[in-house]
């Protein structure tokens, strides 16, 4: 089977009022566009940990193309804004309708304002040492909807620095000035910033809130340019460089009622509701409003059409299959790659997509529990510290990598989409689905198909909270 | 030939109505909207050549609609950044291209409503707001629709529209609403706390518009007491965008306010050279005068005088009304500006028109509308106080021109000596 290229897509520009500038993936919905602090990029889930102790590891990516080292004190989580990450089990995976959501609220202080300096004071040794002295902490709780829906507070962290250079020389090479350090295999290499910010709450959960560098990876520039992709070896990252904010959250797999069963996970972002009128309003359930939302990869920018982005980011997966089906029951990726790649189209893919709408309706990220833990990508098949994992495919099942599942009785997808890990390459696996035919059965495959954009500009690590290090604002690939 | 006058010539060569408050012409357009939405402008400027772009790739693809609609967007960002309202005309065209193209489409409709308002074609743009909220009831859409009611003084309908975006999105530009909701409503420490909010929902990718938002900010701090926070807000509106015109004016209205005239015209010179508006040149006028720089203040009045009518007649109105100017043509103009545009603010300047023509029985309801939403603004202050002077009412005139003084810092040099004159009087 020949590799195809990614077909051209129709570009989602400019849609709204003055000043939006053009969308692009992890920016792409018209009107949350420009709310960097909640515009979500991307939600990873899949299982960490041992036999013995599991885990269910969730992490929300937000802050679209951070650029590192412009404005240390630009780019921080937004105290206005609810972050969350549900999990939806039994029936309410069907349903679309969360289960369990974990809450992150921040805070932020500053140790001396009597000064210019907003985030470092000199060089930081130690997490919210005397020298950081913007910090933000944040509080974690768990919304448990089965029985009376308790909201318990699961405890708090403190945000590492954002990566500037000098300023934070350990999560960087050569005291600063190089590059950042490669992800690492094991907690005890992690740096000390990263590793003075993972926190062990109650009832066994971790959690590390912080910059990371943005781990997904693809050829948007060329994919938004009429699909005027580029060759191997001249493809790029368009993430490449950038960094992001990212939530992450070990969820103990006993929490959830145990490992035999599938969970679906998606995030939120919400903001406070605003009331101008102090009487005769309505009554409002809740103090929040939704503004961005995010289960699986790419269902917003690649599937749904411009004019129900908006749509999409302030609704629930509850009414996804109302609203929004159609969009992966017809998907138009799918015509296009038949009236512009395909020589001859193929038949049958443009329409009744059923397999592809059992992925993303309701848009929940599905992970099978029941297996062992997820193959990690680190540096590559031959990085000489930090490899993948022994059959880590970025391809997921495409590329041969699948998990024995106790539940189901067979294999399943070693990554996405069952489950989401750092390293999946989420490009080439939707459209290779696309291109394919998983509603027969033995399925047909076709490709692998993708964007010629293979790996991560980045090595991740392969321990929480498995995002590569934030890219060092004074020596980073933009310069 | 500026750049304005070259897109007037433009709008005039292919047909185009540019006037504010025109009424939608009864028989068919002139031109082809497409062709005019197309043609080549000239400019050199990064939003002139991702325009440039933009028109070539619309030129060129089978289906040039999602381009039409980035088109236009451009044009109205272009119109802001550059001041020339010319842009305006020609975002319609694109628009009007795309309807025709597709004529249900909501994503023209509102582009077309959003240029209808800011051509000041208030009651369009409402009946385009109303069936959009009607038939999509987006965000945006009940925002379009609250801008139209706001500049037509009907409030409490506004309130209810951006309630509705709000409720939808919590936003920059639906937060950014409230906050000015709020000041009108005269609560200034709840308008700063949805401006700062609405500032944290940006983007350093958009930076206009988190330019605009600093600058209303520091005003508003100004008004609030803090002149070091005022300076601070128009500093990073001009860290985004760094000739950002009307954060200029702000930071030279902060700076006229606090004595310090040479810096005060250091930035309201540009200011003022990017938008030559009544409102600019007026403040650049009185800080000339107020740094004995008389004969270059003769020379900015003189360029007021000559576009201020055309420009923004309510400002000029009150320009004229202040400086003991043409009280009848101030009268005519403010008269003529209420008759679309029914908020407080054009209330006052007709109050302050008709009390310079010294027609005070008519002056006073207008000047009683002007404060009606309970805004504490220094100018609306102060002239009712004058007002209310004028008319004998010495407790009202006491406690206004009193809460004006508090406010003093926002007034033009003229404003504050004539607000000191009254006050001593009484």
């Amino acid at each position: 089977m020949h590799p195809r290229k990614l077909v051209p897509l129709l570009i989602p520009l400019l849609c709204g009022m003055a000043g939006l500038v053009a969308a692009s993936s992890h920016m792409d919905a018209p009107l949350i566009t420009l709310d960097d602090a909640a515009n979500t990029t991307d939600v990873y889930a899949f299982v960490s940990g041992t036999p013995e102790q599991k885990f269910l590891t969730l992490a929300l990516g937000v802050y679209p193309f951070e650029e590192p080292g412009i404005g240390p004190n630009k780019f921080n989580f937004d105290e206005k804004v609810l972050y969350e990450l549900h999990v939806a089990l039994g029936n309410d995976l069907a349903a679309g309708r969360a289960t369990i959501s974990y809450q992150f609220r921040f805070e932020t202080r500053y140790k001396n304002q009597a000064t210019i300096l907003q985030s470092y004071l000199g060089v930081i040794q130690d997490v919210d040492d005397a020298n950081q002295n913007l910090t933000q902490t944040y509080t974690v709780k768990k919304v448990d909807r089965r029985g009376r829906g308790r909201s318990t507070t699961l405890g708090t962290g403190i945000v590492p620095p954002n990566n500037q250079g000098i300023a934070t020389p350990e999560y960087n090479t050569n005291a600063g000035e190089g590059p950042a350090r490669d992800g690492v295999a094991s907690a005890a290499q992690l740096d000390r910033y990263t590793a003075q910010t993972i926190f062990t709450l109650r009832d066994g959960y971790r959690v590390f809130c912080g910059q990371r560098e943005d781990g997904f990876y693809a050829d948007i520039q060329a994919i938004f340019d009429l699909l005027r992709l580029r060759g191997a070896g001249q493809a790029r990252d368009s993430q490449g460089g950038f960094n992001i904010h990212m939530i992450a959250i070990q969820v103990p797999v006993a929490e959830l009622g145990g490992d035999l069963q599938v969970a679906g996970v998606y995030a939120t972002t919400s903001r406070p509701r605003v009331t101008l009128r102090s009487s005769g309003g309505p009554a409002y359930s809740s103090p929040f409003v939704q503004v961005g939302r995010q289960g699986n990869p790419l269902f917003c920018e690649g599937l749904v059409a411009i004019q129900d982005k908006d749509l999409y980011n302030r609704t629930k997966p509850t009414r996804d299959a109302a609203l929004f089906r159609r969009y992966a029951e017809t998907p138009e990726l799918a015509s296009l790659l038949n009236l512009l790649v395909l020589m001859p189209p193929i038949p049958g893919i443009e329409t009744q997509r059923t397999d592809i709408s059992a992925i993303f309706i309701p848009d929940l990220i599905k992970v099978d529990l029941s297996t062992d833990r997820a193959r990690f990508a680190g540096g590559g098949p031959s990085h000489p510290t930090n490899p993948d994992d022994p059959g880590f495919s970025r391809l997921s099942i495409f590329g041969g990598d699948v998990l024995p599942s106790p539940l189901s009785g067979g294999n399943v997808a070693g990554g996405w989409p069952n489950g989401r890990r750092f390293g999946d390459d989420v490009v080439d696996i939707a459209v290779t689905a696309l291109i394919s035919d998983l509603r027969v059965n033995p399925p047909i495959i076709r490709g692998p198909a993708g964007d010629n954009v293979d790996r991560n500009d980045a090595v991740y690590n392969k321990v929480f909270p498995y995002a590569a290090t934030p890219m060092n604002g004074r020596n980073h690939p933009h310069h | 030939m500026n750049r304005s006058l070259s897109l007037v010539a433009l709008l005039a060569l292919l047909g185009c109505a540019a006037e504010k408050n025109d009424p939608a012409p009864a028989a068919a357009p002139l031109v082809d909207p497409c062709a005019a939405a197309l043609a080549s402008l000239p400019g050199t400027t990064p939003q002139d050549r991702e325009i440039a772009r933009v028109q070539e790739e619309a030129r060129q693809a089978r289906d040039p609609s999602p381009l039409l609609e980035r088109l236009g967007w451009l044009l109205v960002a272009r119109a802001r950044s550059s001041g020339d309202e010319g842009f305006y005309p020609l975002a319609r065209q694109s628009a009007l291209c795309l309807l025709r193209r597709r004529p249900e489409s909501f994503e023209a409709r509102l582009l077309d409503g959003h240029v209808l308002h800011q051509m000041h074609r208030f009651r369009e743009a409402e009946e385009v707001a109303k069936r959009l909220v009607r038939e999509r009831g987006g965000p945006f859409d009940f925002g379009l629709l609250g801008d139209a009611q706001m500049e037509q003084g009907r409030v409490a309908e506004a309130i209810g529209s951006y309630q509705r975006m709000l409720d939808l999105k919590p936003c920059l530009q639906s937060m950014s609403r409230a906050a000015h909701v709020c000041w009108l409503k005269g609560d200034r420490t709840r308008a700063l706390e949805l401006i700062r909010m609405a500032a944290g929902a940006g983007s350093r990718r958009d930076p206009e518009s988190l330019a605009w938002v600093h600058t209303r900010r520091s005003l508003w701090e100004l008004e609030a007491g803090s002149e070091t926070e005022a300076l601070a807000a128009a500093a990073e509106a001009l860290s985004l965008v760094p000739d950002h015109a009307p954060a200029l004016l702000a930071r030279g209205r902060v700076l006229l306010g606090a004595g310090r005239d040479t810096e005060a015209i250091a930035a309201l010179r540009p200011a003022a050279d990017q938008r030559p508006l009544p409102e600019y040149l007026w403040t650049l006028a009185e800080a000339l005068r107020s740094a004995h720089r008389i004969e270059e203040a003769e020379r900015v009045e003189a360029e007021l005088l000559r576009s201020g009518a055309a420009a923004d007649p309510r400002t000029f109105a009150l320009f004229l009304a202040s400086t003991g100017r043409d009280a009848a043509e101030a009268v005519a103009l403010a008269r003529a500006e209420l008759a679309n545009r029914a908020d407080v603010f054009t209330h006052d300047a007709l109050a302050w028109a008709l009390a310079a023509a010294g027609r005070l029985e008519e002056a006073r309801p207008h000047a009683e509308r002007a404060l009606s939403e309970g805004t504490r603004e220094a100018r609306l202050l102060y002239h009712a106080g004058a007002l209310a002077a004028a008319g004998g009412r010495r407790e009202d005139a006491r406690r206004l021109l009193l809460e004006a003084a508090a406010l003093q810092r926002l007034l033009l040099p003229s404003e504050r000596a004539d607000l000191e004159r009254r006050r001593a009087v009484l």
